[in-house]
């Protein structure tokens, strides 16, 4: 992933600020389009991480370990824990 | 006991032989006599509780209640008004034992008493019920439920913390609606116990240990409906202060959509129940979605517009006069420019070639020729030279020779010897520094000589003449 985008949060926020910047301001065509080309950047970013989440169900048990849940949870096809 | 009630209807028999004459006997209207009755009973019990069973008890269109009290020996009607029947936290129902606090009255028309209740009570959960009074004003005295505290869920959950019984219909119900809505949630479930003995310390363990699993940026505390007993342990202090206390933010789903507890009010968000919590965690990610596609969407319009505008800007200005076809014009001196930096490159490396084929056969002529040829060709230019300087030093002797005859004839010709060899003189003055040419130069008694062609003569003047003049 690209290094100058740090979280969702902040990625989010810097496509919102780019966005009112290209709506507001009467920017020079060349700072416009760099500014669109970061916007194009930060929102793929943004759905690559949407995508990126994968489902999981997951038990912590008494002794702080984590493990897949029973499949009967939802959980994919694992060994049943209990 | 208040004595002027018992004192009134058997005063007659308990004093018969008073020494007071006998009072005038006083005929009460019923109307006169209610009232009365109504008067002691009212001014002698105040507010009372009285605890008994619930029985007939019916609710009127009117939105007043009416039932009777009754306990082993004895019953006593109940009217409950709906203003305080708005205020019950739970359906009164026949068998139920409550404590009712009210006052005593009297209902005229029927000659009834009855008590008007303000409050039920249930017996045995009015400790809790008060507990949980005394607990809210507490910690909202503390600001723990203040709405600046209130943290926004994320808007993409990484993990989902899960705080609930795995036996209940809460976490069933919370998986099916995020497996409907959002496939990809990660999910760590922490079960606890939710109800009876240690089922408080047992959720501020597990949200506790939530927090402290990597990832997890929301959690749910969870439980299905049940009775106010049953959803006490969200209702403790120590689980108020858990939630306070997690650093991330947590959605409390205790309990049926009446159901208020403590936990709710700490939380950084109520649901109504258990699904309603996953779908508030779901929608924060839809809503994120939605925020995402639009603004994607604002950013390719308002770029979009920004190139047509200046796109139609470059238009109007090549559609002006004297701009018309700046840009072919542009174009044909860029190819100029581009033409003559080829014809220069070109140039300049014919150039290159040229003078290094020029060096290269220099170096060559260099090479090739023999010093030996050289000198010797040198050689024979100096004795060719040599020779002709020879003969042309001999031919300017023979002419010298020549020149210096006749020169030396004439200088015989023009001697002054010779001329005074045909007899004239010349007089000199006595030092012979000067040529007496006149007359006038000398004075009689100077010396002079005269100079023949073979000697000297010395001379002393003894007389001048000028010729042609008298002296």
């Amino acid at each position: 992933m690209d290094p100058t985008i740090k979280d969702f949060e902040s990625a989010i926020a810097e496509l919102e600020t780019i966005v009112r910047t290209l709506e507001d301001g009467d920017l020079p065509l060349e700072k416009s389009l760099e500014l669109y080309e970061r916007g194009v950047q930060l929102s793929r970013f943004c759905h690559s991480k949407l995508e990126e989440a994968e489902r999981r169900v997951e038990i912590l048990n008494e002794r702080g370990e984590v493990k897949a849940a029973p499949a009967s949870f939802g959980a994919d096809e694992d060994e049943r824990t209990r | 006991m208040p004595s002027d009630f018992f004192s009134l209807p058997f005063e007659e028999d308990r004093k018969p032989a008073s020494t007071s004459p006998a009072p005038e006997r006083r005929v009460f209207s019923v109307s006169e006599l209610t009232a009365a009755i109504r008067g002691v009973l009212e001014s002698t019990f105040g507010e009372i509780r009285v605890e008994g069973e619930i029985s007939n008890c019916r609710l009127w269109n009117t939105g007043h209640m009416y039932f009777t009290l009754k306990d082993g020996g004895a019953q006593i009607k109940a009217v409950m008004f709906r203003s305080a029947v708005r205020n019950l936290r739970f359906k009164a129902e026949d068998g139920q034992h409550v404590v009712a606090r009210g006052r005593l009255g009297v209902y005229d028309p029927k000659g009834e008493y009855q008590i008007v209740c303000e409050h039920l009570e249930p017996r045995g959960l009015g400790a809790l019920q008060l507990a949980f009074e005394q607990l809210k004003q507490k910690l909202q005295a503390e600001g723990l439920f203040d709405p600046a505290r209130k943290r926004p869920l994320p808007s993409l959950p990484r993990k989902i913390g899960i705080v609930t019984s795995l036996d209940g219909a809460a976490i069933r119900d919370i998986i099916q609606v995020l497996r409907r809505r959002h496939p990809n949630a990660h999910l760590v479930i922490r079960p606890t116990r939710v109800q009876g003995e240690g089922a408080a310390s047992d959720i501020v363990r597990a949200l506790r240990a939530l927090a402290r699993v990597p990832g997890v940026d929301v959690v749910i505390a969870a439980r299905g409906g049940g009775s106010i007993e049953d959803l006490w342990a969200f209702n403790e202090e120590m689980v108020a202060r858990a939630i306070a206390a997690c650093p991330a933010p947590v959605i409390s789903a205790v309990g049926h959509e009446v159901d208020f507890t403590i936990a709710d009010f700490v939380a950084d968000l109520r649901a109504p129940t258990p699904s309603a919590a996953a779908e508030m965690v779901v929608t924060a990610k839809d809503d994120f979605c939605a925020r995402i596609d639009r603004l994607a969407q604002r950013l390719h319009t308002t770029t979009r517009a920004q190139v047509q505008r200046r796109r139609a800007i470059v238009h109007a200005l090549s559609a002006r006069r004297g701009l018309a076809g700046w840009q072919a014009r542009l174009a044909m001196r860029g190819r100029h420019a581009a033409e003559l930096t080829h014809t220069l490159r070109r140039a300049a490396t014919a150039l290159l070639a040229a003078r290094s084929r020029d060096l290269r056969a220099l170096r060559l002529r260099l090479e090739s020729r023999d010093l030996r040829r050289r000198l010797s060709d040198i050689r024979g230019r100096l004795g060719a030279a040599d020779a002709r300087m020879h003969s042309a030093a001999e031919r300017s002797r023979h002419r010298a020779d020549a020149r210096f005859g006749s020169a030396a004839a004439r200088l015989e010709s023009l001697s002054p010897l010779a001329v005074l060899a045909r007899g004239y003189a010349v007089c000199w003055n006595a030092d012979r520094t000067a040529i007496i040419r006149t007359a006038d130069a000398v004075a009689p008694a100077d010396r002079v000589q005269v100079t023949l062609h073979d000697g000297e003569i010395q001379c002393i003047v003894e007389e001048t003449h000028r010729h042609g003049s008298n002296h």
